[in-house]
């Protein structure tokens, strides 16, 4: 059998997924099992993902924890999970003058050019290249994409 | 319950203090757990190099 992770997913009750993450890694500690990491994003509700060699692992390790329902059929990859592993940045890497794309809430789509970085708050102020008058509005540094760096 | 993360190491701290860091720089803003069984052989503790068992957060702020 294979000795190389792979990644299984859980079904748990909903908001109990952190206390299935910590309960699994206690059982699977204390019986010895293949059972590497767990992980459960906010993103993912209702399941608990599980870095493991084998199915049968995770298998026996949910029976004695409760809100943990069931291991679904099949694996994931690793690359397939990565991206939970390093969140959004946050506005690292974003500089004034930077033309961004807005990736998330009421102006998700529009493109728009920085005019401030709170690293300290993770903010940016931009001014959205669509709007009649150009109105600074702050938004997280999480939700936007970078499209070019500061024009030159 | 609320538990606070160290914002150096990202690791879920129960006390005033990180364990490891020895650092107070806390906050109670964090998202996400990771939960490191084995460190030797997890994939995922490799690519975010953490080497100790323990629980950590996705995400701070
Ligand atoms: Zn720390």
């Amino acid at each position: 059998m294979s000795e190389d992770s792979a990644i299984f997913v859980i079904k748990t009750t909903a908001n109990q997924e952190r206390s299935v993450a910590g309960m699994l890694a206690k059982v699977a500690k204390k019986d010895n099992l293949d059972i590497r990491a767990l992980l459960a994003p906010d993103e993912l509700k209702g399941y608990v993902l599980a870095e493991s060699s084998n199915s049968g692992e995770v298998e026996q390790a949910i029976q004695t924890v409760p809100h943990a329902r069931a291991v679904v059929k099949g694996q994931s990859s690793m690359e397939e999970i990565m991206h939970f592993l390093t969140p959004k940045p946050t506005v690292t890497g974003i500089t004034e003058g930077a033309i961004i794309e807005v990736t998330s809430g009421p102006f998700k789509g529009e493109k728009a050019r920085v005019k401030r970085v709170d690293e300290g708050h993770e903010e940016i102020t931009v001014e959205l290249f669509d709007a009649v008058v150009p109105i600074p509005i702050t938004i997280r540094g999480d939700t936007v994409r970078i499209l070019r760096k500061e024009e030159e | 319950m609320v538990e606070s993360v160290c914002m150096d190491c990202h690791r879920l701290v129960a006390g005033q203090e990180c364990p490891v860091c020895g650092t107070t720089n806390l906050s109670n803003d964090w998202s996400g757990l990771l939960v490191i069984v084995d460190p030797e052989k997890s994939e995922i503790a490799k690519k975010i190099g953490v080497t100790i068992p323990d629980k950590y957060a996705l995400k701070v702020r």
